[in-house]
């Protein structure tokens, strides 16, 4: 720095050099702020790759919840406001907000406790009950109870919650209605030991139990009258279920189709009920854990169309009414059996919200299970006092109230965001409502509340290695066997070429090639497909019939074209032979295969075809996947060190058997990687697989059938999913499944050409 | 098989042949792809010429015939496509047409063909132009030379009409958002007013229609402020087609779209893609230079530098739908989410940045791109030799005063073409954008004349969402078919400009390190 350029000029002496130190503390200034910029390049470096790597964490935190063991806190315990029993059955529930709880007691009364503890909340009296007792309640989904009296009738009961805001703050009040009684037996006005209760399309069904196998069914049609109103049109229809033993539970399905009755000797019998005033039994079915342990509790989830069992022995378990997976009648077939209890089953609790349910034994034990997942969640213990006898799953399904058969109420507050999630619901065969038998199945949405999610990863992962197997099937014969060329046997001159053509073509946006696919090429093949499957077999015989012509040709015109120029006579062979090929596969069709190929194909192979297929994807992928292959070979092949080619040349081997047998071997590490890192663009690809396929999460091999990427289903799926939801969270595993497969792909590929670099410097 | 032939086929030539087949099949594929796309993409603007096809039974078609293909089943027999136009006469675009049911072909020369701001292309003949309900021109010819008087009028009230909508009132309404203040908001309601009665006026005064018929005794009588442009191909020189052509290639990139996509220009999308890519660039360039000057030059080498080295390598060939998912998790919801809440506040529930925009699709892009700059930028700092680290460092400059007057000057080429590879990889990736923030039809450009100017909360277009857009998710695909081709030819031209670039400078490169090497 002391020293300049110019005094440094020739022919004049040099002058006496200045001291080259500097000011001192110009200088330790440099080394300061050297320090400084080496630690803020270094810890600039290291956040930069940190937060690049940090792309997995993101992803795995926003997964983690969905593994997430499920909680439960208890809140606190409520004295009843009232002293009296609680009548039987549905007789408790809480409001969306977990601050008003009730329960009907058997005096009569809808007692009513403030959750939060600060107020007192009037209980309100059934009306008319003149001297009678309330002996059972129902509810009828969501929101109606009906409530059975001790003299035969049945009284309505709507109790909705009023919400208002005021100052950032939410009052509930509770609005109990109750309607008109129905007697149900007027002559005799026995009581009713138990009832089941709907409101259906047509009209609120009831059917009650007043005597051990003596049933009521009420039903009120109401009938568009020609003139004026409505008519209303009401009967009773009395009916004895022959059965040993006694009825202990009764279920009406929300359709009003099916009557389920549990017996005392541990079976459910169906019966039909669609026509009310003649209801037909149907079958009886051994349902209890233990053989002869009766049937205590029934219940529903929601949707109505999965059966909860409770037997005397604690046993649980669901049920439904699907055909048998060889066709027939529907039948009830027991879906799954969860964690038992150790006393008998008193409750069972379906959500509102989910498929998840609670059930309750007289010791106080409570277990949480979910309906698809076939999982117990949760399991909590009330505080020793009286029996147990009611459990209710909060609106929200995020808390729990229990009751004892005092009204004493235990409140848990429940945290279970993501229930239907297990490793075994997104990867493991499931038995979805509906279907006969478990099945991987993705359907992430439907068109009512009580839909059950279908988050099977399974056929997703299946339809993206079906997608990659065909690019690959087509892009790897076709890129490795031009890579050997280009690298062994081409002229050098040509190939400063071929290699940027082939480096563009890997730049091509993949959205072009979709859009390609999707809109020419699938409409194209679908004219052509036997001859496409005829290429092969007909431009290889093509290519050899030239090569022996070539030949023939006098050796003076042959000697003139260089080895290694055979491209330029190739290409208009390979497109003769192309062409022929598929007016080949036109005479085919017409010969062979009776004029049609998609005919043929669903008459001598069972299978149908789709425009936009497997074969469309692996053409349009397999060309999006054939330069990465090319180049990555290639190049492996290429470096592949020169004096091995010339010993075996000058050892007597053809160019050929040099290829083969050396340099093939040689780079053999280098090929596996090339496929390798083809297969990972190849799993990841979004836009052609979302463009040239049907995206129908299918599950089978036929190359003429589309599927649905797990890529394609994100880009598909993710703008509709809400935020922190399930289906974001299933999302989010996809991404990550993907990422770790072609992260462990690519890491394999890399070693491994790392491996193949260092051992061609030792060669 | 004779001694020589078997000889020749254990040498292995012919199987040489055969690996030369793959690599000419190859290439056929890519020659044929750009081929097609190219002819399609160039093909749609020329004007053609319009046939008119007299059927056995009498009925007649008019339209440029569009494909001509053999009937499946029937040897030798062939149809043709004719596009018909006229959407809201006849339902379709196209119909199919047997040959052998064409009994007279002609090109007559007064048929134009109008474009036309809703339905599509209408094709006719022109019967009459009327003012006010009354004619002032009857005939082809007539009307064409009233036509070509009126048209520029009506198109400056298109214009003025199109800029009150759209400019004033778009402001007017933006004062008002930001003015809380009651009179304030009275005077705008005033001037708003005052330009929906200038608007209603322009309307009213534009009384001016065309009458146009169609085959099958259909009329149209269409507003003059609706037509766009008319010509009348079968009279046009090769000369006057050209600079329709040059016309029209213009219009398609500096217009907006129109009828849901697949009529008029891709300006927008073209201005959205370019600028999503400088923001990206912006973004990407600093991180991944000093990343690449970190792992080459600051750290120390061992095996969690080449650990590292791999892991960044490797995060080139992760799914870009896969980055798009993190763009959406951390960008929009955590990042995004958290500058609502701060910032934000007043417009909750309603999300400003924490919905998909931009910015987000550009940090996700930049992120995606990130390893190809890192990767670029090594390699080129690998290939300046030692030697002349060592001269600085020994003539007494610090590690600093080295790296930034003596490695970074060299290393620039290298970081250009990671760079421009980063660009051309940006500009064609299209599924992560599809989940941070890209649409079908952004109501305002990214850059407008309202403070802040640059508005990176918003939404945008891009011309590889485009192409998905209108070739698979448009109510005519048939129709839009061209249109998506030329979208395709002019993305497809962008990517590979920016490729071919990249990899010349990178060859130039390699050759000026390969001579200072000696």
């Amino acid at each position: 720095m002391a020293t300049t350029v110019e005094t440094l000029r020739t022919g004049e002496p040099a002058p006496p050099a200045r001291p080259l130190v500097a000011s001192r503390a110009r200088a330790s200034r440099r080394i300061l702020i050297d320090r400084l910029a080496c630690r803020l390049v270094v810890l600039g470096g290291i956040v930069i790759i940190a937060s690049i790597l940090a792309i997995l964490l993101v992803i795995v935190g926003e997964v983690y919840p969905l593994f997430k063991k499920p909680t439960a806190d208890l809140v606190g315990r409520y004295q009843p406001p009232l002293a009296s029993t609680l009548a039987p059955g549905d007789s408790v529930g809480v409001d969306e907000y977990r601050e008003v709880a009730y329960a009907v007691t058997r005096s009569g009364a809808l007692a009513l406790y403030a959750l939060d503890g600060r107020r007192a909340l009037a209980a309100v009296p059934v009306p008319d009950l003149n001297g009678a007792e309330v002996t059972a309640v129902a509810a009828l989904g969501k929101g109606p109870l009906a409530v059975g009296t001790s003299d035969g009738r049945v009284i309505p009961l709507d109790l909705k919650f009023e919400v208002t805001f005021h100052g950032g703050g939410r009052a509930v009040a509770p609005k109990p209605e109750f309607g008109e009684a129905a007697r149900l037996d007027p002559e005799r006005k026995r009581p009713i030991l138990r009832l089941a209760s709907i409101a259906s399309a047509s009209g609120p069904l009831t059917v009650a139990q007043v005597g051990p196998t003596d049933l009521l069914v009420h039903s009120v049609v109401e009938k568009k009258a020609l003139i004026g109103g409505s008519r209303k049109e009401e009967s009773i229809t009395p009916a004895t279920v022959g059965l040993d033993g006694e009825i202990t539970a009764l279920r009406l399905d929300g359709r009003g189709e099916d009557l389920f009755i549990g017996t005392s000797h541990g079976q459910v019998i169906r019966y039909d009920v669609r026509e009310a005033q003649r209801p037909q039994r149907l079958e009886a079915v051994d349902v209890a854990s233990a053989p002869g342990a009766p049937v205590t509790t029934l219940g529903f989830l929601i949707g109505d169309r999965t059966l909860v069992v409770g037997d005397g022995a604690g046993g649980v378990s669901t049920w439904q009414v699907v055909p048998p997976p060889s066709g027939g009648e529907r039948r009830l077939t027991r879906v799954y059996t969860f964690q038992g209890h150790h006393g008998p089953v008193v409750a069972v609790n379906g959500s509102k919200r989910d498929k998840g349910f609670a059930t309750a034994d007289a010791s106080g034990q409570i277990h949480v299970h979910y309906g698809t997942s076939g999982r117990t969640l949760l399991s909590m213990k009330v505080a020793a006092g009286q029996p147990l006898q009611s459990v209710v799953v909060a609106p929200k399904s995020d808390g729990l109230l229990a009751a004892d058969r005092d009204g004493l109420l235990t409140q848990w507050r429940v945290d279970n965001p993501h229930p239907e999630v297990t490793l075994k619901t997104v990867f493991g065969k499931v038995w979805y409502e509906g279907y006969s038998e478990p099945a991987w199945v993705w359907q992430s949405t439907g068109g009512t509340d009580d839909f059950e999610a279908k988050f099977s990863l399974t056929p997703l992962i299946y339809g993206t290695l079906k997608g990659t197997f065909y690019a690959l099937l087509f892009a790897v014969p076709l890129a490795l066997l031009a890579a050997v060329y280009v690298s062994e046997f081409m002229h050098p001159n040509i190939k400063a070429y071929v290699k940027p053509v082939v480096e563009i073509m890997a730049a091509l946006p993949s959205v072009v090639l979709g859009f390609l696919a999707g809109l020419w090429l699938a409409p194209m093949v679908e004219r052509v497909v036997p001859g496409l499957f005829l290429v092969p077999f007909v431009v290889a015989p093509c290519i050899l019939a030239v090569f022996a012509l070539w030949r023939i040709v006098p050796s003076a015109i042959r000697g003139r074209v260089r080895p290694g120029m055979e491209l330029a006579l190739l290409v208009p062979v390979v497109l003769v032979g192309v062409w022929l090929a598929l007016a080949l596969g036109g005479l085919v069709e017409q010969t062979l295969l009776a004029g049609s190929y998609r005919g043929w194909l669903l008459s001598a192979l069972g299978l149908t075809y789709d425009q936009r297929n497997s074969m469309v994807v692996g053409i349009a992928m397999g060309f999006a996947v054939i330069p990465i292959i090319f180049t990555i070979a290639e190049d492996s092949l290429a470096n592949v060190p020169q004096h091995l080619r010339a010993g075996s040349l000058a050892l007597g081997a053809t160019r050929w058997q040099t290829a083969t047998r050396i340099v093939l071997p040689t780079a053999s590490p280098g090929i596996f990687s090339a496929m390798m890192i083809g297969f990972g663009r190849a799993v990841g690809e979004t836009m052609i697989v979302l463009m040239a396929t049907g995206n129908t999460p299918v599950m089978d091999w036929s190359i003429f059938n589309g599927f649905r990427a797990l890529s394609a289903n994100i880009a598909v799926e993710l703008p509709e999913a809400p935020e922190g939801g399930t289906l974001f969270r299933v999302l989010f595993l996809a991404a990550f499944l993907l990422f770790c497969l072609t992260f462990a792909v690519n890491t394999v590929a890399e070693v491994v050409r790392l491996k193949l670099r260092r051992k061609f410097r030792y060669l | 098989m004779s001694p020589a032939a078997r000889h020749l086929w254990r040498g292995g030539e012919p199987f040489i042949w055969l690996t030369g087949g793959a690599l000419a099949l190859a290439l056929l594929l890519v020659a044929g792809f750009l081929g097609l796309i190219v002819v399609n993409g160039f093909g749609l603007f020329w004007p053609q010429d319009v046939v008119r096809l007299t059927l056995t039974d009498g009925k007649t078609l008019t339209g440029p015939l569009v494909e001509r293909e053999a009937i499946p089943g029937e040897a030798g027999q062939h149809r043709v496509k004719i596009k018909v136009a006229n959407r809201d006469l006849y339902g379709a675009d196209f119909q199919w047409v047997d040959e052998t049911s064409i009994v007279r072909r002609e090109y007559p020369t007064d048929v134009v063909v109008m474009e036309r701001t809703e339905w599509g292309l209408l094709i006719g003949t022109i019967k009459e132009v009327r003012e006010a309900g009354r004619a002032v021109a009857t005939g082809p010819a007539q009307g064409a030379a009233e036509l070509a008087r009126r048209l520029p009028d009506a198109a400056r009230a298109r214009r003025e009409i199109r800029a009150i909508e759209k400019g004033e009132v778009g402001a007017i309404n933006h004062a008002q958002e930001g003015i809380r203040l009651a009179l304030r908001r009275l005077e705008g309601q005033k001037r708003y007013q005052e330009r929906a009665a200038k608007l209603a006026e322009l309307r009213a005064r534009q009384t001016a229609t065309v009458v146009v018929a169609a085959d099958g005794g259909k009329e149209k009588e269409l507003p003059l402020i609706q037509v766009l442009g008319v010509e009348t191909p079968n009279m046009m020189s090769f000369a006057a087609k050209g600079v329709y052509y040059v016309g029209r290639v213009w219009e398609f990139v500096s217009n907006d779209p129109r009828e849901s996509n697949t009529e008029g220009g891709v300006f927008p999308a073209i201005f959205g893609t370019v600028m999503m890519v400088m923001i990206m660039s912006v973004m990407v360039t600093p991180l991944g230079v000093l990343a690449a000057f970190y792992l080459r030059e600051y750290a120390r080498q061992g095996t969690f530098v080449s650990a590292v080295r791999i892991a960044v390598n490797n995060l080139a060939g992760v799914p870009s739908i896969v980055f798009g998912v993190f763009g959406v998790g951390f960008f929009i919801y955590l990042v995004g989410g958290s500058i609502d809440r701060l910032f934000f506040s007043e417009a909750l529930p309603t999300p400003t940045f924490g919905t998909g925009g931009i910015l987000w699709a550009s940090l996700t892009l930049a992120l995606l791109t990130v390893p190809v700059v890192i990767v670029a930028t090594e390699e080129g700092l690998a290939a300046i030799p030692r030697g002349m680290r060592e001269a600085s460092l020994a003539l007494g400059a610090t590690k600093l005063e080295t790296t930034l007057r003596v490695v970074l000057p060299a290393v620039m080429p290298s970081v250009l073409t990671g760079l421009i590879l980063a660009m051309a990889r940006a500009a064609g990736e299209v599924a992560p954008l599809m989940i941070t923030g890209v649409v079908k039809l952004a109501p305002a450009l990214p850059i407008d004349g309202f403070w802040p100017f640059l508005h990176l909360e918003r939404k945008f277009m891009h011309l590889g969402f485009h192409i998905y857009d209108v070739g698979f998710q448009s109510p005519n695909v048939d129709a839009a078919r061209p249109m998506v081709f030329v979208t395709t030819l002019l993305l497809l031209l962008i990517v590979v400009l920016l490729n071919l670039f990249a990899i010349s400078t990178r060859n130039r490169l390699r050759r000026k390190y390969a001579m200072s090497a000696v």
